[in-house]
């Protein structure tokens, strides 16, 4: 009797995993299926933006080639190294403003803590790109949307609302005790010597996080590349190259170049994650005992 | 305060710099020629290497051409639709001469972005263009710009599949080969409407007659194209599937332009042919397509600091010598009127089929600030087509809809 009750919880078991399993790999077919086929599309010989067929005919390397060699139209590299340029750059500069930000708010108290808290969730609620004429307009009033100035001005588009998006990291600093803090003092800490030598180190996957997003907006970003960069072609971004390639003029030579650019353009941010994510498991996890 | 501070500082610096700046330009303009700094915007392929940068040479030329200026050319990249964007939202920061589209030509007039052109050029322009193509360019009988090619679509073929009297008709060309037609395009569908007594704002031009594509002739038009779908030679084209059909012969026409003229050629050879719309039957009746037809011009920003030169450049950019570099190097058609007489421009089929469509199977595309209400309904009239929503049972209202929201704004 016994034997016979836990070979039909095991089968149950089975047949539950069995169930959670063919939907998982559904799910997972679904949402894996654009980009494996924008890779097989960036492998694709055919020319064209109409595919018959979801494997190519055949296969050729030339896609990708051809963003590096063919340059007097569309200068990928060039425009792959002034994203990267500009992404770094923003990447430091607004991961720096995030965390002091987000410190300051959850450690120091003082008057305009509150509102100042409040002010920011409502400017949040307003989308970035709703004042990119106004920006666009400092911007050139102040000189910077002539030739390589204009890296600098999306520099500062891209960092400078990064105070802003405090919220997250402030809840995180938010769990670490104030005890930890208290103690360092004691010991005769610097608040900044606080902040660098004990928060911080606690808070590794907040940072990885604050990295990842922060190095993401600028790669990502079209509109303010599109309203700053104007006619100054040498200094375009990867975004605006790639949806260059999908105008008329171009889609037909371009769309498999395109899904090569597509491809590329993910290997600097799988490569910040794939070197970031082992701190995700460390951080607090032991940090205060008892 | 401090910023107020620093505004003032930073301004004073700047200003410094001008006056130093501008102080050594007239320093060395007494020496001889006059210093002049143009900024040009064109397409990127005009001034890619491997297509003979042909803005750089023209610049160049014309430089040689007028030594009594010390021309400094500043180049930026802006193609011919973008251009309006880009000038209309700042001209102050905007190139000296551009290239446009004639479509958005009411946005930069409005933006006062875009210089009238008048007296002896005036004269050259109206001398070197058909009165057509001058219409493409005029508001108000104000020149606004210098057209250099034509902006319209026609029909590519394989010559092996349809013979020349073929294409003259669109149902004789259904019962040989297989024909592609981008459908559900609002540039492109309209053209069957067109061909049966449709109107849009009377002759184009005037915003208070309104869309005229009601009654029974746009009935008749809406029931040809459901049965256009249900025939199984013919094929909707949309996201690059006629050019894929091209590749792998499974269709034998498709329509376009001249943009897509040399992948066309690559996969045809010399088995390409080219022509203006062909003729479509309805009760019985031939009725001619007609495309949407505009321009690419000149223009000169009216806040430029160098009018005189700027509007010299534009008049060089788009003149005789400038139209047969551009058509050599690039393939851009050329619409100079003495040019065209030439006898290997006139020989060139893709010319002749551009120009004869120009001329005699489109109509100019209304540019009245209204048209933007046209677009979105035609579009969803083709998709409803394509999807079977819209059959010969409901089609009658269906145009009706489509009428009413074409001379509404959606709004009141």
């Amino acid at each position: 009797m016994v034997e016979k009750k836990l070979q039909s919880a095991s089968q149950k078991k089975m047949i539950n995993n069995i169930i959670v399993h063919i939907v998982l790999a559904i799910l997972a077919v679904i949402w894996l299926f654009p980009i494996f086929w924008v890779i097989m599309t960036s492998f694709r010989k055919e020319q064209g933006s109409y595919i018959s067929t979801f494997i190519p005919a055949a296969f050729t390397t030339k896609n990708y080639e051809r963003l590096f060699t063919n340059t007097t139209i569309l200068n990928f590299s060039q425009m792959f190294g002034n994203t990267l340029f500009i992404a770094i750059c923003s990447c430091i500069l607004s991961t720096f403003y995030v965390l002091a930000v987000s410190y300051c708010l959850s450690r120091i108290k003082f008057k305009l803590r509150k509102p100042y808290m409040n002010m920011a969730m409502v400017l949040g609620l307003f989308p970035g790109f709703m004042s990119m004429i106004a920006v666009y307009f400092i911007l050139k009033a102040m000189g910077l949307t002539e030739g390589s100035l204009i890296k600098l001005a999306l520099i500062l588009c891209y960092s400078g609302g990064a105070g802003l998006g405090f919220q997250i990291a402030k809840g995180f600093f938010d769990t670490i005790p104030l005890a930890i803090d208290e103690a360092a003092l004691l010991d005769g800490c610097t608040r900044w010597q606080i902040f660098s030598k004990i928060t911080l180190p606690l808070s590794k996957p907040i940072i990885v996080y604050t990295v990842l997003t922060s190095f993401m907006a600028p790669w990502l970003d079209f509109i303010f590349a599109k309203v700053i960069c104007r006619a100054n072609s040498d200094q375009y971004t990867i975004a605006i190259g790639l949806w260059k390639m999908l105008e008329k003029e171009y889609i037909d030579s371009w769309y498999t170049s395109f899904a090569a650019g597509a491809v590329l353009i993910s290997i600097p941010i799988a490569i910040l994650f794939l070197f970031m994510q082992r701190y995700y498991v460390d951080g607090v996890s032991g940090a205060v005992k008892g | 305060m401090i910023k107020k501070g620093a505004a003032a500082f930073l301004t004073g610096i700047i200003t410094t710099t001008l006056v130093v700046a501008g102080l050594t330009g007239c320093g060395k303009s007494n020496m001889g020629a006059e210093h002049v700094r143009l900024m040009v915007w064109s397409p990127a392929e005009d001034q890619a290497k491997e297509r003979g940068e042909w803005l750089q040479t023209m610049c160049n030329n014309f430089a040689e051409e007028h030594p009594e200026w010390n021309i400094t050319f500043v180049y930026g990249v802006a193609d011919e639709a973008t251009a309006t964007d880009q000038v209309s939202r700042d001209p102050e920061a905007s190139a000296d001469v551009f290239m446009y589209a004639n479509d958005r030509i009411t946005t930069l007039v409005e933006a006062k972005a875009v210089a009238k052109f008048g007296g002896k050029y005036k004269e050259i322009i109206e001398s070197t263009n058909s009165p057509e193509l001058l219409n493409s360019v005029k508001i108000n009988d104000g020149i606004y710009g210098i057209p250099f090619t034509t902006n319209t679509w026609y029909m590519f073929y394989d010559k092996r599949v349809f013979s020349e009297d073929d294409v003259k008709s669109l149902d004789k060309m259904l019962e040989k080969g297989k024909v592609s037609f981008p459908l559900v395009n609002s540039w492109y569908l309209p053209s069957f409407y067109f061909g049966n007594g449709c109107t849009l704002f009377g002759d184009g031009t005037d915003e208070s007659k309104g869309v005229d594509f009601e009654g029974q002739k746009a009935v008749d038009v809406t029931n040809y194209i459901i049965d256009l779908v249900a025939n199984p030679n013919f094929k909707v084209d949309a996201d690059g599937s006629g050019m894929a059909g091209l590749r792998n012969s499974s269709i034998n026409a498709v329509f376009t332009g001249s943009w897509l003229a040399n992948d066309i050629k690559e996969i045809l050879g010399d088995n390409m042919g080219v022509t203006s719309l062909p003729t479509y039957k309805i009760n019985g009746q031939e009725k001619q397509m007609y495309a949407y037809a505009g321009s690419k011009a000149v223009g000169v920003n009216s806040h430029s600091k160098y009018m005189e030169q700027a509007v010299e450049l534009a008049v060089y950019l788009s003149g005789m010598d400038a139209q047969r570099e551009h058509y050599r190097m690039r393939n851009v058609i050329p619409c100079n009127t003495k040019l065209l007489e030439e006898k290997d421009i006139a020989s060139d089929a893709l010319v002749k089929a551009q120009n004869d469509t120009f001329n005699n199977t489109s109509i100019l595309q209304p540019f009245v600030p209204a048209m933007v209400n046209v677009w979105v309904p035609i579009e969803n009239m083709g998709k409803g087509i394509r999807n079977k929503s819209v059959t010969h049972e409901n089609a009658k209202e269906q145009t009706e809809a489509m009428n009413a929201a074409m001379n509404s704004n959606g709004i009141n």
